[in-house]
Protein backbone atom coordinates (compact mmCIF):
# COMPACT_ATOMS: atom_id res chain seq x y z
CA UNK A 1 0.00 0.00 0.00
CA UNK A 2 2.13 2.61 0.95
CA UNK A 3 4.58 1.54 -2.21
CA UNK A 4 1.85 2.40 -4.52
CA UNK A 5 1.05 5.41 -2.06
CA UNK A 6 4.40 6.92 -3.65
CA UNK A 7 4.02 5.60 -6.79
CA UNK A 8 1.02 7.41 -7.43
CA UNK A 9 0.82 10.45 -6.13
CA UNK A 10 3.64 11.89 -8.34
CA UNK A 11 1.87 10.36 -11.28
CA UNK A 12 -1.51 12.13 -9.94
CA UNK A 13 -0.28 15.34 -9.83
CA UNK A 14 1.48 15.10 -13.18
CA UNK A 15 -1.66 14.38 -14.70
CA UNK A 16 -3.74 16.89 -12.60
CA UNK A 17 -0.84 19.40 -14.30
CA UNK A 18 -1.16 18.11 -17.48
CA UNK A 19 -5.04 18.47 -17.55
CA UNK A 20 -4.49 22.33 -16.50
CA UNK A 21 -2.31 22.51 -18.91
CA UNK A 22 -4.58 21.45 -21.29
CA UNK A 23 -7.43 23.41 -20.12
CA UNK A 24 -5.54 26.46 -20.72
CA UNK A 25 -4.65 25.84 -23.39
CA UNK A 26 -8.16 25.31 -25.17
CA UNK A 27 -9.53 28.77 -23.58
CA UNK A 28 -6.48 29.91 -25.27
CA UNK A 29 -7.55 28.67 -29.00
CA UNK A 30 -7.82 31.25 -31.25
CA UNK A 31 -6.09 33.69 -29.42
CA UNK A 32 -2.60 33.89 -30.67
CA UNK A 33 -4.37 34.03 -34.33
CA UNK A 34 -6.84 36.56 -33.58
CA UNK A 35 -3.51 38.30 -32.09
CA UNK A 36 -2.59 39.12 -36.30
CA UNK A 37 -5.85 41.63 -36.01
CA UNK A 38 -5.07 43.73 -33.31
CA UNK A 39 -2.24 45.68 -35.25
CA UNK A 40 -5.03 47.35 -37.03
CA UNK A 41 -8.16 46.49 -34.75
CA UNK A 42 -6.53 47.33 -31.65
CA UNK A 43 -5.67 45.18 -28.19
CA UNK A 44 -8.58 42.09 -27.98
CA UNK A 45 -10.14 44.09 -31.25
CA UNK A 46 -11.39 46.71 -29.24
CA UNK A 47 -10.56 49.67 -31.82
CA UNK A 48 -8.52 50.88 -34.55
CA UNK A 49 -10.42 50.63 -37.90
CA UNK A 50 -13.68 48.64 -37.20
CA UNK A 51 -14.51 47.37 -33.24
CA UNK A 52 -14.50 42.91 -34.03
CA UNK A 53 -15.25 42.21 -30.57
CA UNK A 54 -17.80 40.74 -28.38
CA UNK A 55 -19.54 40.50 -31.95
CA UNK A 56 -21.83 36.81 -32.08
CA UNK A 57 -20.17 33.47 -33.45
CA UNK A 58 -20.19 33.55 -37.16
CA UNK A 59 -19.88 37.10 -37.98
CA UNK A 60 -16.55 37.96 -38.37
CA UNK A 61 -16.10 34.64 -40.21
CA UNK A 62 -18.58 35.59 -43.11
CA UNK A 63 -16.78 39.17 -42.79
CA UNK A 64 -13.88 37.56 -43.61
CA UNK A 65 -15.68 35.23 -46.51
CA UNK A 66 -17.37 38.11 -47.87
CA UNK A 67 -13.89 39.72 -48.26
CA UNK A 68 -11.99 36.93 -49.60
CA UNK A 69 -14.75 36.55 -51.99
CA UNK A 70 -13.89 40.38 -52.91
CA UNK A 71 -17.31 41.38 -52.08
CA UNK A 72 -15.85 44.60 -50.33
CA UNK A 73 -13.69 45.40 -52.91
CA UNK A 74 -10.11 45.28 -53.76
CA UNK A 75 -8.82 47.06 -50.77
CA UNK A 76 -6.22 45.99 -47.87
CA UNK A 77 -8.43 43.30 -46.08
CA UNK A 78 -9.50 41.89 -49.21
CA UNK A 79 -6.07 40.61 -50.27
CA UNK A 80 -4.96 39.93 -46.28
CA UNK A 81 -7.99 37.97 -45.52
CA UNK A 82 -6.95 35.25 -48.29
CA UNK A 83 -4.08 34.43 -46.14
CA UNK A 84 -6.15 32.50 -43.92
CA UNK A 85 -7.62 29.15 -43.82
CA UNK A 86 -11.32 28.73 -43.42
CA UNK A 87 -10.22 26.53 -39.75
CA UNK A 88 -7.69 29.85 -38.59
CA UNK A 89 -10.79 31.69 -39.45
CA UNK A 90 -13.41 30.16 -37.61
CA UNK A 91 -11.02 29.59 -34.19
CA UNK A 92 -10.16 34.09 -34.54
CA UNK A 93 -13.71 34.79 -34.80
CA UNK A 94 -14.91 32.44 -31.90
CA UNK A 95 -12.24 33.61 -29.50
CA UNK A 96 -13.38 37.15 -30.39
CA UNK A 97 -16.56 36.74 -30.26
CA UNK A 98 -15.64 35.69 -26.54
CA UNK A 99 -14.11 39.42 -25.86
CA UNK A 100 -16.42 41.85 -24.62
CA UNK B 1 22.96 32.97 -3.42
CA UNK B 2 25.88 34.26 -5.08
CA UNK B 3 23.76 35.50 -8.42
CA UNK B 4 21.96 37.68 -6.46
CA UNK B 5 25.09 38.94 -5.03
CA UNK B 6 25.19 41.04 -8.29
CA UNK B 7 22.18 42.94 -8.00
CA UNK B 8 23.34 46.75 -7.15
CA UNK B 9 21.37 47.82 -4.09
CA UNK B 10 20.46 50.70 -5.95
CA UNK B 11 18.42 48.90 -8.19
CA UNK B 12 17.34 46.23 -5.07
CA UNK B 13 14.10 48.11 -4.83
CA UNK B 14 12.99 48.32 -8.39
CA UNK B 15 13.90 45.23 -9.58
CA UNK B 16 14.14 43.24 -6.41
CA UNK B 17 10.76 41.45 -6.68
CA UNK B 18 11.44 39.91 -10.34
CA UNK B 19 14.96 39.38 -9.18
CA UNK B 20 14.55 37.82 -5.82
CA UNK B 21 12.25 34.65 -7.17
CA UNK B 22 15.28 33.03 -8.59
CA UNK B 23 16.69 29.81 -7.54
CA UNK B 24 19.87 29.97 -8.32
CA UNK B 25 22.61 28.15 -5.98
CA UNK B 26 25.80 28.30 -8.17
CA UNK B 27 28.73 31.31 -8.04
CA UNK B 28 28.61 34.01 -10.06
CA UNK B 29 31.55 33.60 -13.03
CA UNK B 30 30.59 36.27 -15.02
CA UNK B 31 31.82 39.46 -12.44
CA UNK B 32 33.82 39.33 -9.46
CA UNK B 33 32.72 42.34 -6.78
CA UNK B 34 34.84 43.23 -3.97
CA UNK B 35 33.70 41.10 -0.73
CA UNK B 36 32.53 43.69 1.49
CA UNK B 37 30.13 44.99 -1.49
CA UNK B 38 28.59 41.05 -1.40
CA UNK B 39 28.19 41.31 2.30
CA UNK B 40 26.72 44.63 1.97
CA UNK B 41 24.42 43.42 -0.86
CA UNK B 42 23.79 39.36 0.90
CA UNK B 43 21.62 41.48 3.74
CA UNK B 44 19.35 43.25 1.49
CA UNK B 45 18.55 40.78 -1.38
CA UNK B 46 18.21 38.23 1.86
CA UNK B 47 15.34 40.04 2.97
CA UNK B 48 13.54 40.37 -0.29
CA UNK B 49 13.98 36.98 -1.39
CA UNK B 50 12.08 35.80 2.01
CA UNK B 51 9.08 38.42 1.22
CA UNK B 52 8.78 37.24 -2.18
CA UNK B 53 9.15 33.27 -1.93
CA UNK B 54 5.28 33.18 -1.50
CA UNK B 55 4.38 34.06 -5.11
CA UNK B 56 7.30 32.57 -7.63
CA UNK B 57 6.51 33.63 -10.67
CA UNK B 58 8.99 32.26 -13.94
CA UNK B 59 11.31 35.26 -14.89
CA UNK B 60 11.80 37.21 -18.31
CA UNK B 61 14.10 40.07 -19.57
CA UNK B 62 13.39 41.80 -22.24
CA UNK B 63 16.31 43.92 -23.95
CA UNK B 64 15.13 46.54 -25.97
CA UNK B 65 11.97 48.69 -25.68
CA UNK B 66 11.33 48.97 -29.45
CA UNK B 67 7.96 47.69 -31.44
CA UNK B 68 9.07 43.86 -31.06
CA UNK B 69 10.67 44.41 -27.29
CA UNK B 70 7.91 46.57 -25.77
CA UNK B 71 4.92 43.89 -27.64
CA UNK B 72 6.49 41.19 -26.39
CA UNK B 73 6.65 42.62 -22.80
CA UNK B 74 3.22 43.55 -22.94
CA UNK B 75 1.89 40.12 -23.82
CA UNK B 76 3.70 38.16 -21.58
CA UNK B 77 1.50 40.25 -18.98
CA UNK B 78 -1.70 40.76 -20.75
CA UNK B 79 -1.78 36.92 -21.64
CA UNK B 80 -0.93 35.30 -17.86
CA UNK B 81 0.27 36.39 -14.36
CA UNK B 82 2.46 33.55 -13.96
CA UNK B 83 5.36 35.58 -15.62
CA UNK B 84 7.18 38.58 -14.29
CA UNK B 85 8.73 40.68 -17.07
CA UNK B 86 11.57 43.14 -16.66
CA UNK B 87 12.11 45.50 -20.18
CA UNK B 88 15.86 46.94 -20.05
CA UNK B 89 16.17 49.98 -22.74
CA UNK B 90 18.51 52.17 -22.83
CA UNK B 91 16.37 55.55 -23.28
CA UNK B 92 13.45 56.38 -21.27
CA UNK B 93 11.80 57.24 -24.70
CA UNK B 94 11.29 55.55 -27.81
CA UNK B 95 11.04 57.18 -31.26
CA UNK B 96 9.31 55.84 -33.40
CA UNK B 97 11.10 54.82 -36.70
CA UNK B 98 7.99 54.16 -39.07
CA UNK B 99 6.11 58.02 -39.97
CA UNK B 100 9.64 59.57 -39.42
CA UNK B 101 10.04 60.52 -43.21
CA UNK B 102 7.43 62.89 -42.43
CA UNK B 103 9.62 64.68 -40.46
CA UNK B 104 11.85 65.21 -43.83
CA UNK B 105 9.15 66.99 -45.61
CA UNK B 106 8.17 69.30 -42.31
CA UNK B 107 5.00 67.16 -42.19
CA UNK B 108 5.39 65.08 -38.68
CA UNK B 109 7.23 66.28 -35.37
CA UNK B 110 9.81 63.96 -33.59
CA UNK B 111 7.76 64.91 -30.32
CA UNK B 112 4.71 63.38 -32.31
CA UNK B 113 6.52 60.10 -32.71
CA UNK B 114 7.48 59.82 -29.11
CA UNK B 115 6.35 57.03 -26.84
CA UNK B 116 7.03 55.99 -22.83
CA UNK B 117 7.18 52.72 -21.07
CA UNK B 118 4.54 54.24 -18.30
CA UNK B 119 1.49 52.36 -19.45
CA UNK B 120 3.09 49.50 -19.96
CA UNK B 121 4.49 49.88 -16.40
CA UNK B 122 1.20 50.49 -14.47
CA UNK B 123 -1.03 48.83 -17.09
CA UNK B 124 0.76 45.78 -17.45
CA UNK B 125 3.16 45.55 -14.03
CA UNK B 126 6.20 45.73 -16.56
CA UNK B 127 9.47 46.33 -14.36
CA UNK B 128 11.52 48.92 -16.74
CA UNK B 129 15.39 49.30 -16.03
CA UNK B 130 16.91 51.88 -18.60
CA UNK B 131 20.55 51.24 -18.84
CA UNK B 132 22.92 49.87 -21.10
CA UNK B 133 23.34 46.17 -21.56
CA UNK B 134 27.52 45.07 -21.92
CA UNK B 135 27.01 41.29 -21.94
CA UNK B 136 24.81 38.47 -22.24
CA UNK B 137 24.96 34.24 -20.92
CA UNK B 138 23.23 32.78 -23.24
CA UNK B 139 23.43 29.39 -21.41
CA UNK B 140 22.63 30.52 -17.96
CA UNK B 141 20.06 33.43 -18.73
CA UNK B 142 22.23 36.40 -17.46
CA UNK B 143 22.33 39.95 -18.50
CA UNK B 144 25.07 42.15 -17.59
CA UNK B 145 24.70 45.57 -17.90
CA UNK B 146 26.96 48.53 -17.93
CA UNK B 147 27.15 49.65 -14.12
CA UNK B 148 28.09 45.97 -13.21
CA UNK B 149 24.13 44.72 -12.01
CA UNK B 150 23.57 41.21 -13.64
CA UNK B 151 19.81 40.22 -14.03
CA UNK B 152 19.03 36.66 -14.36
CA UNK B 153 15.98 35.27 -15.48
CA UNK B 154 14.50 31.89 -17.08
CA UNK B 155 13.78 33.21 -20.32
CA UNK B 156 16.14 36.22 -21.86
CA UNK B 157 14.18 38.30 -25.15
CA UNK B 158 16.34 40.28 -27.40
CA UNK B 159 14.81 43.13 -29.86
CA UNK B 160 17.68 45.37 -30.29
CA UNK B 161 16.83 46.18 -34.07
CA UNK B 162 19.71 46.80 -35.76
CA UNK B 163 22.85 48.35 -36.47
CA UNK B 164 24.97 50.13 -39.67
CA UNK B 165 28.17 48.13 -41.00
CA UNK B 166 31.05 50.78 -41.09
CA UNK B 167 30.89 52.83 -44.35
CA UNK B 168 34.80 53.42 -45.72
CA UNK B 169 35.47 56.65 -45.41
CA UNK B 170 32.70 58.31 -43.59
CA UNK B 171 34.56 58.20 -40.24
CA UNK B 172 32.12 60.66 -37.65
CA UNK B 173 30.86 63.27 -40.25
CA UNK B 174 27.47 64.16 -40.04
CA UNK B 175 27.79 64.78 -43.50
CA UNK B 176 25.74 61.97 -44.73
CA UNK B 177 23.33 60.86 -42.32
CA UNK B 178 21.47 57.57 -42.64
CA UNK B 179 18.36 58.98 -40.63
CA UNK B 180 17.26 55.39 -40.42
CA UNK B 181 17.04 54.76 -36.58
CA UNK B 182 14.92 57.90 -35.90
CA UNK B 183 16.14 60.74 -33.64
CA UNK B 184 19.16 62.88 -34.28
CA UNK B 185 20.02 61.88 -37.50
CA UNK B 186 16.30 62.72 -38.81
CA UNK B 187 16.91 66.55 -37.62
CA UNK B 188 20.02 66.63 -39.38
CA UNK B 189 18.99 65.47 -42.48
CA UNK B 190 15.31 67.20 -42.63
CA UNK B 191 17.47 70.43 -41.84
CA UNK B 192 20.30 69.59 -44.22
CA UNK B 193 17.85 68.86 -46.74
CA UNK B 194 15.92 72.62 -45.82
CA UNK B 195 18.94 74.14 -46.55
CA UNK B 196 19.87 72.79 -50.18
CA UNK B 197 20.54 75.14 -52.53
CA UNK B 198 17.85 75.91 -55.31
CA UNK B 199 18.43 73.31 -58.07
CA UNK B 200 20.67 71.29 -56.03
CA UNK B 201 21.39 67.54 -55.94
CA UNK B 202 20.11 65.20 -53.15
CA UNK B 203 21.36 61.57 -53.19
CA UNK B 204 19.81 58.76 -50.84
CA UNK B 205 21.43 55.47 -51.16
CA UNK B 206 19.57 51.99 -50.62
CA UNK B 207 21.77 49.15 -48.95
CA UNK B 208 21.49 45.50 -50.20
CA UNK B 209 18.96 43.28 -48.52
CA UNK B 210 18.32 42.27 -46.17
CA UNK B 211 16.92 45.98 -44.22
CA UNK B 212 15.35 47.51 -41.93
CA UNK B 213 11.64 48.57 -43.87
CA UNK B 214 12.18 47.04 -47.64
CA UNK B 215 9.81 49.90 -48.94
CA UNK B 216 10.81 52.26 -46.88
CA UNK B 217 13.65 53.80 -48.76
CA UNK B 218 11.34 54.41 -51.48
CA UNK B 219 8.55 55.85 -49.76
CA UNK B 220 11.32 57.95 -48.82
CA UNK B 221 12.49 58.99 -52.08
CA UNK B 222 8.82 59.31 -53.40
CA UNK B 223 8.06 61.90 -50.03
CA UNK B 224 11.46 63.94 -50.46
CA UNK B 225 10.61 64.40 -54.16
CA UNK B 226 7.46 65.64 -54.05
CA UNK B 227 8.71 67.98 -51.27
CA UNK B 228 11.43 68.81 -53.37
CA UNK B 229 8.86 69.96 -56.53
CA UNK B 230 7.27 71.90 -53.61
CA UNK B 231 9.63 73.59 -52.05
CA UNK B 232 12.85 73.46 -54.19
CA UNK B 233 11.90 73.49 -57.70
CA UNK B 234 14.52 72.41 -60.32
CA UNK B 235 16.12 70.20 -57.76
CA UNK B 236 16.97 66.56 -58.45
CA UNK B 237 16.92 63.03 -56.32
CA UNK B 238 19.40 60.95 -57.52
CA UNK B 239 18.68 56.81 -56.09
CA UNK B 240 21.72 54.57 -55.82
CA UNK B 241 20.22 51.32 -55.36
CA UNK B 242 22.58 48.64 -54.40
CA UNK B 243 20.07 45.85 -55.33
CA UNK B 244 19.81 44.59 -58.60
CA UNK B 245 16.07 46.73 -59.08
CA UNK B 246 13.25 48.24 -56.61
CA UNK B 247 12.70 45.22 -54.12
CA UNK B 248 9.56 45.75 -52.84
CA UNK B 249 6.10 47.01 -54.68
CA UNK B 250 7.80 47.02 -57.65
CA UNK B 251 4.64 48.42 -59.91
CA UNK B 252 3.55 51.43 -57.43
CA UNK B 253 7.01 52.65 -56.79
CA UNK B 254 8.42 51.86 -60.32
CA UNK B 255 4.93 54.33 -62.03
CA UNK B 256 5.84 57.02 -59.15
CA UNK B 257 9.70 56.76 -60.10
CA UNK B 258 8.90 56.88 -63.84
CA UNK B 259 5.59 58.49 -63.75
CA UNK B 260 4.77 60.94 -61.10
CA UNK B 261 8.16 61.88 -60.35
CA UNK B 262 10.38 61.05 -63.57
CA UNK B 263 11.14 64.94 -63.61
CA UNK B 264 12.75 64.42 -60.64
CA UNK B 265 13.84 61.54 -59.69
CA UNK B 266 17.30 59.55 -61.48
CA UNK B 267 16.65 56.19 -60.76
CA UNK B 268 20.11 53.67 -60.50
CA UNK B 269 20.17 49.62 -60.02
CA UNK B 270 23.24 47.75 -59.06
CA UNK B 271 24.69 50.90 -57.60
CA UNK B 272 26.32 50.24 -54.31
CA UNK B 273 28.45 52.62 -52.54
CA UNK B 274 31.95 50.81 -51.76
CA UNK B 275 33.53 54.58 -49.89
CA UNK B 276 32.56 58.35 -49.19
CA UNK B 277 34.17 61.26 -49.03
CA UNK B 278 32.31 64.20 -46.90
CA UNK B 279 34.87 66.57 -47.89
CA UNK B 280 34.10 66.61 -51.32
CA UNK B 281 30.20 65.45 -50.81
CA UNK B 282 31.10 62.28 -53.53
CA UNK B 283 29.99 58.76 -53.28
CA UNK B 284 32.23 55.91 -54.65
CA UNK B 285 29.71 53.64 -56.06
CA UNK B 286 29.90 50.17 -58.12
CA UNK B 287 28.34 52.70 -60.77
CA UNK B 288 30.56 55.22 -60.40
CA UNK B 289 31.11 58.92 -58.30
CA UNK B 290 28.34 60.42 -57.57
CA UNK B 291 28.26 64.14 -55.92
CA UNK B 292 25.29 65.40 -54.08
CA UNK B 293 24.56 68.88 -52.18
CA UNK B 294 22.64 66.75 -49.45
CA UNK B 295 23.10 62.79 -49.16
CA UNK B 296 20.75 60.25 -47.09
CA UNK B 297 23.65 57.30 -47.10
CA UNK B 298 21.65 54.33 -45.96
CA UNK B 299 24.45 51.69 -44.99
CA UNK B 300 23.83 48.01 -45.14
CA UNK B 301 22.51 46.59 -41.85
CA UNK B 302 23.01 43.90 -39.57
CA UNK B 303 21.67 42.99 -36.52
CA UNK B 304 21.62 45.19 -32.89
CA UNK B 305 25.32 45.10 -31.83
CA UNK B 306 24.38 42.67 -28.49
CA UNK B 307 23.53 39.75 -30.49
CA UNK B 308 27.15 39.40 -32.17
CA UNK B 309 28.46 40.24 -28.71
CA UNK B 310 25.95 37.15 -27.53
CA UNK B 311 27.26 34.94 -30.37
CA UNK B 312 24.37 34.49 -31.62
CA UNK B 313 24.51 36.13 -35.29
CA UNK B 314 24.52 32.96 -36.95
CA UNK B 315 22.49 33.51 -39.53
CA UNK B 316 22.78 35.89 -42.93
CA UNK B 317 26.83 35.61 -42.91
CA UNK B 318 26.94 36.32 -39.42
CA UNK B 319 24.78 39.40 -40.23
CA UNK B 320 21.37 38.54 -37.85
CA UNK B 321 20.48 35.87 -35.43
CA UNK B 322 18.80 32.64 -37.15
CA UNK B 323 15.57 31.34 -34.98
CA UNK B 324 13.18 28.70 -34.32
CA UNK B 325 10.18 30.87 -35.68
CA UNK B 326 7.62 28.78 -33.53
CA UNK B 327 9.54 30.50 -30.18
CA UNK B 328 11.50 32.55 -31.80
CA UNK B 329 14.28 30.96 -29.56
CA UNK B 330 17.81 30.81 -30.87
CA UNK B 331 18.85 28.05 -33.07
CA UNK B 332 22.88 28.27 -31.35
CA UNK B 333 23.55 25.28 -29.80
CA UNK B 334 23.03 25.70 -26.41
CA UNK B 335 21.17 29.30 -25.82
CA UNK B 336 17.34 28.39 -26.24
CA UNK B 337 16.67 30.41 -23.50
CA UNK B 338 17.48 33.16 -25.56
CA UNK B 339 14.88 34.37 -27.99
CA UNK B 340 15.13 37.03 -30.79
CA UNK B 341 12.71 38.71 -32.60
CA UNK B 342 12.36 41.65 -34.91
CA UNK B 343 14.53 43.17 -37.08
CA UNK B 344 17.47 41.59 -35.71
CA UNK B 345 16.81 37.92 -36.65
CA UNK B 346 16.77 36.23 -39.97
CA UNK B 347 13.64 34.87 -41.08
CA UNK B 348 11.55 35.14 -44.02
CA UNK B 349 9.57 37.85 -42.91
CA UNK B 350 10.11 41.55 -43.32
CA UNK B 351 12.10 43.67 -41.17
CA UNK B 352 9.77 45.83 -40.22
CA UNK B 353 7.64 47.31 -37.24
CA UNK B 354 4.00 45.39 -37.46
CA UNK B 355 5.41 42.07 -38.32
CA UNK B 356 8.34 42.78 -35.20
CA UNK B 357 4.94 43.20 -33.29
CA UNK B 358 3.18 39.79 -34.71
CA UNK B 359 6.52 38.06 -34.06
CA UNK B 360 6.68 39.38 -30.42
CA UNK B 361 3.10 37.73 -30.21
CA UNK B 362 4.31 34.66 -31.49
CA UNK B 363 7.19 34.58 -28.75
CA UNK B 364 5.24 35.55 -25.85
CA UNK B 365 2.49 33.02 -26.43
CA UNK B 366 5.36 30.41 -26.97
CA UNK B 367 7.08 31.59 -23.84
CA UNK B 368 3.83 31.22 -21.44
CA UNK B 369 3.70 27.86 -23.39
CA UNK B 370 7.18 26.79 -22.14
CA UNK B 371 7.34 28.18 -18.62
CA UNK B 372 4.12 26.61 -18.09
CA UNK B 373 5.09 22.90 -19.28
CA UNK B 374 3.79 23.07 -22.43
CA UNK B 375 5.55 23.67 -26.45
CA UNK B 376 5.04 26.23 -28.40
CA UNK B 377 1.98 26.78 -31.34
CA UNK B 378 2.74 24.34 -33.52
CA UNK B 379 0.75 26.57 -36.89
CA UNK B 380 1.60 30.19 -35.96
CA UNK B 381 0.76 32.85 -38.38
CA UNK B 382 2.27 36.36 -38.84
CA UNK B 383 0.87 39.25 -40.83
CA UNK B 384 2.57 42.70 -42.70
CA UNK B 385 0.59 45.51 -43.47
CA UNK B 386 2.09 48.85 -44.33
CA UNK B 387 1.37 52.03 -46.20
CA UNK B 388 3.53 53.73 -48.08
CA UNK B 389 3.87 57.88 -48.71
CA UNK B 390 3.80 58.47 -52.63
CA UNK B 391 3.45 61.93 -52.32
CA UNK B 392 2.95 64.35 -49.19
CA UNK B 393 -0.53 63.69 -48.92
CA UNK B 394 -1.05 60.13 -51.35
CA UNK B 395 0.09 56.90 -49.92
CA UNK B 396 -0.06 53.23 -51.33
CA UNK B 397 -0.38 49.78 -49.32
CA UNK B 398 1.28 46.36 -49.12
CA UNK B 399 0.44 43.68 -46.79
CA UNK B 400 1.50 39.54 -46.51
CA UNK B 401 0.45 37.04 -44.74
CA UNK B 402 2.99 34.16 -43.39
CA UNK B 403 1.74 30.60 -42.35
CA UNK B 404 4.38 28.09 -40.69
CA UNK B 405 5.89 25.32 -42.95
CA UNK B 406 6.98 22.19 -41.10
CA UNK B 407 8.33 20.85 -44.26
CA UNK B 408 11.19 24.14 -44.33
CA UNK B 409 10.41 25.06 -40.69
CA UNK B 410 10.23 28.77 -42.13
CA UNK B 411 7.09 31.38 -42.06
CA UNK B 412 6.05 30.78 -45.84
CA UNK B 413 3.96 34.15 -47.37
CA UNK B 414 0.67 32.84 -48.82
CA UNK B 415 0.57 33.84 -52.26
CA UNK B 416 -2.69 35.29 -52.64
CA UNK B 417 -2.45 37.25 -49.82
CA UNK B 418 0.62 39.25 -50.34
CA UNK B 419 0.13 42.37 -52.92
CA UNK B 420 0.46 45.84 -52.75
CA UNK B 421 -2.78 48.51 -53.41
CA UNK B 422 -3.23 49.43 -57.70
CA UNK B 423 -1.56 53.06 -57.28
CA UNK B 424 -1.79 55.06 -54.25
CA UNK B 425 -4.97 57.83 -53.19
CA UNK B 426 -5.25 60.32 -50.16
CA UNK B 427 -7.75 57.35 -48.37
CA UNK B 428 -4.94 55.45 -48.27
CA UNK B 429 -2.84 58.42 -47.04
CA UNK B 430 -5.43 58.63 -43.69
CA UNK B 431 -5.60 54.88 -43.75
CA UNK B 432 -1.57 55.37 -42.21
CA UNK B 433 -2.50 57.98 -39.95
CA UNK B 434 -5.05 55.20 -37.70
CA UNK B 435 -2.45 51.94 -38.71
CA UNK B 436 0.10 53.79 -37.15
CA UNK B 437 -1.96 55.26 -33.97
CA UNK B 438 -3.43 51.44 -33.40
CA UNK B 439 -0.42 49.66 -34.14
CA UNK B 440 1.41 51.59 -31.88
CA UNK B 441 -1.39 51.21 -29.29
CA UNK B 442 -1.03 48.08 -29.38
CA UNK B 443 2.86 47.60 -28.85
CA UNK B 444 2.73 50.17 -26.83
CA UNK B 445 -0.20 50.57 -24.43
Amino acid sequence: MKKRFHVLVPFAMAAIAASASVHAQVGQAGRLLASNCFQCHGTNGKGGFDAINGKSVGEIYKKLKEFQAGKEGDGLMTKHALGYTDAQMVALDKWLSTQR
Amino acid sequence: MDRRFFLGSALASAVGATLSACGGGESDPVLDLASSDRRTTTTTTTTTTTAASAAVKSRVIVIGGGMGGATVAKYLRLWGDAISVTLVERMPTYTSNIMSSLVLSGQRSLSSLSYNYDTLRSKYGITTVFGEVVAIDPVAGKVTLANKTVLTADRIVMAPGISFDTVPGLGSSDKMPHAWQAGPQTTLLANQLKALPSKGVVVLTIPKTPYRCPPGPYERACLIADWLKAKKPGSKLIVLDANPGIVTEADNFTNAFMGLHGNVIEYHANAEVTSVDPASMSLFTTAGTIRGDVINMIPRQRAGSLVATAGLNNATEGRFAGVNVLSYASTVSGASKVHIIGDSSATTQPKAGHIANQEAKVCADAISRILSGGSPDPAPVTNSACFSTITMTQASWLTAVFQYNPATLAMAPVAASSGASTGWNSENFKDMGKWFSTLMGDSFA
